[in-house]
């Protein structure tokens, strides 16, 4: 009988004119979305080679290190073009010039307002809008349509359980839907190797489980939709409380749970933050101002002692960026403290949309979520580093951030120039597959109880259902 | 005979439990955008006084030789209604000397959180709520009078088709709209309460605003009205009103933009930047050596005249060399910002090629230009960065000029100047110091990487082998300046005829797409077969 309930609804689904449009939409968007996402990963990857070779060819000609203006730039993530998360929202350029605390400047959206206007459409769009209103569409008269039509009195005077009844409807419901959906979902994968996105094993997985969420929010709203059709009578009725259901869930939620949270955790504002940092950098280069006069060199030979000036001001400078930076990274980290408080606040409200959840899982899988900003920042300091000591190395231990003289003389030899293409180059590196899993593990699972307690709210409340 | 039409639809409207329960969705959906709308901006403006309090403070601490700023892109209480680009395009600029106007620090980029889930402002729910309900009540709106048998019945009287449809069109119009004013006016009275201060100006623009909505409520309506007309079935009639919803709210808008991006490319800021850099290294280079040749034919001057009289001769003429070292390179600085104009304008005119195609590929959907129309009315339109840069630049300049002229009138050089002195028998050497300039007091950007440097060697006082070296001049130890007496950032109210130009072009597609959707209506039901 369970095969028989779930053919029924297989049948009932794929032979209607709504599926044949429906599913015709949902494959064209989500071809669209592999499509336009690799497109623009294509455009923007180009960009950023661009950007880096630019970065190195203005170095060219220069005869001391340094002088050298490096900049890094956060390369885009095949997968970001599909999930685009905050990485079109955070600075992508960090300057390595400036000896205060980094910052990422030039966000895509920054740079050109009109995409911030209109959005990206990608496949997280798609499965969050699109996808959730179809499941909508299919399932909110599974029951009570079929007691509107009368055929629920006929299905029950055989023998047929409920609870097989239910089964066989949700597995229907969800065969007929998913499986089509997973023809373009594979003819998307295809656009993407053939359009060269260098996806890795690693990257494929990811997109693998990103995919398995949206079949499982796919399952909420249908287990949802049935629950509400067993809930009530009339399918006209049905179908508006789940509309309404629907705009809270994908529109108000999500948006809203963020905003209160940002009105009831206080944090440190940016400006603060960075008003803070420049007094600090103001006072200690007071401080150390004095100390110049302090130097006296042991050699007598001019050019030796000039030498010996500039190690000890490097080492003044060096000394200064560390209590510099131990200082502005406590502010930092009380700035990240409150922020974390926040960010716990708005996702754990978020979360009571299975929507949120989806997004949520979607972003940290594909790397654009919003430990992306932190992560490109500790490499950035990271690399830094690295950098400072390759500067170090080539102007034999002088360092940018303090005073350097020069003593030049009119027999001195031509210097040579400098091979930017020297600089060890920066490479970002996302996060590990199991980061990103255990990170979206909880947003799945909780995807997952979603799908248990709707289809058991169901379940139950057809057990009481007046089939009449 | 039309005002029975009207009245049965109004009362079939109003008395269905559909209407109940969108009539309460909608309600608080608009009360909510708009109460959150007002929290936003209240936190925004607290965001904006408490920067321009540490602004005025660490303006406090400088003096005009190292005067530099930051300006602030204030609120607009318009973004309550329509929060457009306001919060992706940065909030500040830094006004200095050394580098060209450049807006950064966005709300989003600097709290990606509230970037995750975006914002919810009341165009976003008269763009996807409002069109949606639109739909709800009209897919079925004349095949479902031929399902439910009534249309033939109606049509046994002389009923004229031009009144049935008209009629129709009224009565759902009168039905959702007049309801939809009762929240839309309490939210506004939400707005009086909270103490937002609205001017005139932008009550009016707040009921151009309404009026783009209506238009665009409108257009859904006769949208639905004409499938409704096309089909014989209200099932299938609904499912092409909500396909139709879905491509042209939902993926118009967004394909457009993103085929203009695809066809027409425009260099990254990245790009740009590392081409200005470029430019400011070699100019600075040039700089440094002019520098180093006048430094040398300063010294030559004095040659000849013992240590002493040397080191009296050099301090007598050293404020004057500092000045002129100023001027020279306040002048590369303009050099500099000048290149770094001429780039982001080519920019930005790239950009607007591909701004022009996208948006006159998305105004094929009237979701996209009733989000135009609002933007635009709203001040928080795509050229509202353009717009602040603008007359950032203009302050910069004015600012600038008055920094310059006040550190004149003080005595004090744009710049530090640094002195040393070494006994050895070693000839003359060109000096030059690095990166010192900038650090500390901020006299100069970091892109000058040459602070004024004297040398003044085999001064007489000094033990021999014996190393000095301090710091004078530069404002080091000029008086800081009075905040109160750097002018504010406060850029130009746009009035609302410069809103409203532009936003003309949209209101009448609005109006042509009712109008249109409206017409087909009329044809297709003139055609269409009652029984």
């Amino acid at each position: 009988m369970f095969r028989l309930i779930v053919e029924k609804e297989l049948r009932d689904i794929i032979g209607s004119t709504k599926f044949a449009v429906t599913f015709l939409i949902s494959a064209l968007l989500i071809l669209l979305a592999f499509y336009v996402g690799a497109r623009n990963y294509q455009l923007s990857r180009a960009e950023y080679e661009t950007a880096v070779s630019e970065d190195l060819r203005q170095m060219e000609g220069l005869t001391d290190w340094i002088q050298a203006e490096h900049s890094i730039f956060l390369p885009p993530q095949p997968l970001g073009a599909l999930v685009t998360g905050v990485s079109n929202d955070i600075g992508r350029n960090i300057g390595l010039s400036s000896r205060g605390s980094l910052a990422a400047e030039d966000s895509r959206f920054n740079d050109d307002p009109i995409f911030a206007a209109f959005r990206f459409l990608d496949l997280e769009f798609v499965f969050k809008i699109v996808l959730s209103l179809f499941a909508i569409l299919f399932v909110y008269n599974a029951v009570n349509g079929e007691k509107e039509q009368g055929t629920l009195r006929l299905t029950f005077t055989n023998s047929v359980p409920r609870d097989t009844y239910m089964l066989g409807k949700v597995t229907g419901s969800f065969l007929a839907l998913g499986l089509p959906l997973l023809i373009p979902m594979l003819l998307g994968c295809l656009i993407l190797v053939l359009m060269g996105v260098p996806l890795s094993a690693d990257e494929w997985m990811r997109l693998g489980v990103v995919s398995l969420g949206g079949f499982l929010l796919l399952g909420a709203f249908l287990t949802l939709s049935l629950l509400v059709s067993t809930l009530t009578h009339r399918s006209s009725s049905a179908f508006l409380a789940l509309l309404v259901a629907w705009i809270f869930a994908v529109l108000i939620i999500p948006r809203t749970s963020v905003l209160l949270a940002g009105r009831s955790v206080e944090v440190l504002s940016s400006d603060e933050m960075n008003y803070q940092k420049a007094r600090l950098r103001a006072q200690m280069w007071e401080e150390d101002k004095g100390k110049m006069s302090e130097f006296s060199p042991t050699s007598g030979n001019a050019q030796d002692a000039v030498k010996e000036f500039n190690a000890y001001m490097a080492e003044v400078a060096r000394a200064r960026q560390e209590r510099y930076e131990a200082a502005a990274g406590r502010l930092e980290e009380q700035r990240r403290n409150q922020e974390a408080v926040q960010q716990r606040l708005a996702f754990g409200l978020a979360r009571i949309s299975p929507v949120s959840c989806f997004s949520l899982a979607a972003m940290n899988l594909a790397g654009t979520s919003l430990d992306l900003k932190e992560e490109y920042l500790r490499q950035a300091r990271a690399y830094r580093e690295t950098y400072s000591r390759f500067i170090s190395d080539k102007t034999g231990g002088m360092r940018r951030g303090g005073l350097i003289l020069r003593v030049m003389s009119e027999d001195q030899e031509e210097p040579e120039p400098i091979d930017p293409h020297e600089i060890p180059p920066f490479q970002f590196q996302p996060p590990q597959l199991e980061t990103a899993l255990s990170s979206s593990l909880l947003d799945l699972g909780i995807l997952a109880l979603f799908n248990i307690v709707f289809f058991a709210g169901a379940f139950i409340s057809f057990q009481r259902y007046d089939l009449r | 005979m039309l005002g029975t039409i009207i009245e049965k639809e109004l009362k079939s409207i109003i008395l269905s439990p559909k209407f109940v329960a969108t009539f309460a969705a909608c309600s608080i959906l608009i009360l909510l955008s708009v109460w959150v709308g007002i929290q936003d901006y209240q936190a925004s403006v607290e965001q904006y006084e408490a920067a321009l309090k540490l602004n005025q403070q660490a303006l406090s601490e400088r003096n005009w030789a190292g005067f530099a700023t930051s300006a602030y892109r204030p609120p607009d209480p318009m973004q309550i209604f329509v929060s457009g680009v306001n919060n992706d395009i940065g909030r500040l600029s830094s006004i200095s000397r050394a580098a060209d106007v450049k807006l950064r620090n966005s709300i989003y980029s600097d709290d990606p959180i509230f970037a995750v889930f975006r914002f919810v402002d009341l165009t976003f729910i008269v763009q996807i709520v409002l069109s949606l309900f639109a739909i709800l009540f009209t897919y079925d709106a004349v095949n479902g009078e031929r399902e439910g048998g009534t249309l033939a019945l109606t049509f046994a009287n002389p009923v004229p088709r031009a009144h049935f449809i008209l009629g129709k069109f009224a009565g759902s119009w009168l039905g959702l709209v007049i309801p939809l004013a009762i929240p839309i006016l309490l939210s506004m009275l939400l707005v009086m309460l909270s103490g937002v201060p609205m001017t005139p100006a932008h009550w009016q623009k707040v009921a151009m605003l309404m009026g783009a909505a209506l238009l665009f409520f409108t257009f859904f309506l006769c949208f639905g009205v004409l499938v409704s007309s096309l089909t014989r079935r209200s099932a299938v009639s609904f499912l092409l009103s909500l396909v139709a919803w879905v491509v042209l709210v939902l993926i118009i808008p967004r394909m457009g933009v993103m085929a203009a991006g695809q066809s027409i490319q425009v260099p990254s800021m990245a790009e740009i930047e590392s081409m200005q850099e470029g430019f400011a290294q070699s100019r600075w280079d040039e700089y440094k050596n002019e520098a180093q040749e006048r430094w040398k034919e300063r010294m030559s001057q004095t040659q000849g005249l013992s240590a002493e009289e040397r080191t009296v001769a050099n301090k007598q003429k050293m404020q004057q060399w500092m000045l002129e070292d100023s001027q020279f390179r306040a002048k590369v600085q303009e050099e500099i910002a000048a290149y770094q104009r001429r780039l982001t304008e080519e920019r930005r005119n790239q950009l607007a090629l591909q701004e022009s195609l996208a948006l006159t590929l998305a105004r094929v959907s009237p979701a996209a230009a009733f989000q135009l129309t609002a933007m635009t009315l709203a001040d928080t339109d795509i050229y509202l960065k353009a717009r602040a840069e603008d007359t950032m630049r203009t302050y910069r300049d004015e600012v600038l000029e008055l920094a310059e002229e006040k550190a004149g009138k003080q005595g004090d050089a744009m710049g530090h100047a640094m002195s040393f002195s070494f006994t050895t028998r070693t000839p003359p050497e060109k000096v030059s110091d690095e990166d010192g300039s900038s650090d500390g007091s901020g006299s100069s950007g970091s892109s000058d990487p040459s602070g004024s440097s004297s040398g003044d060697s085999g001064g007489g006082s000094a033990k021999p082998g014996a190393f000095r070296m301090s710091f004078s001049g530069g404002g080091a130890e000029s008086p800081t300046l009075d905040p109160a007496e750097v002018p504010a950032y406060t850029p130009p109210d746009r009035t609302l005829e410069a809103a409203l130009a532009p936003s003309i072009l949209d209101l009448g597609l609005l109006a042509l797409y009712s109008l249109a959707a409206f017409a087909a209506a009329f044809l297709a039901f003139l055609r269409y077969d009652v029984r």
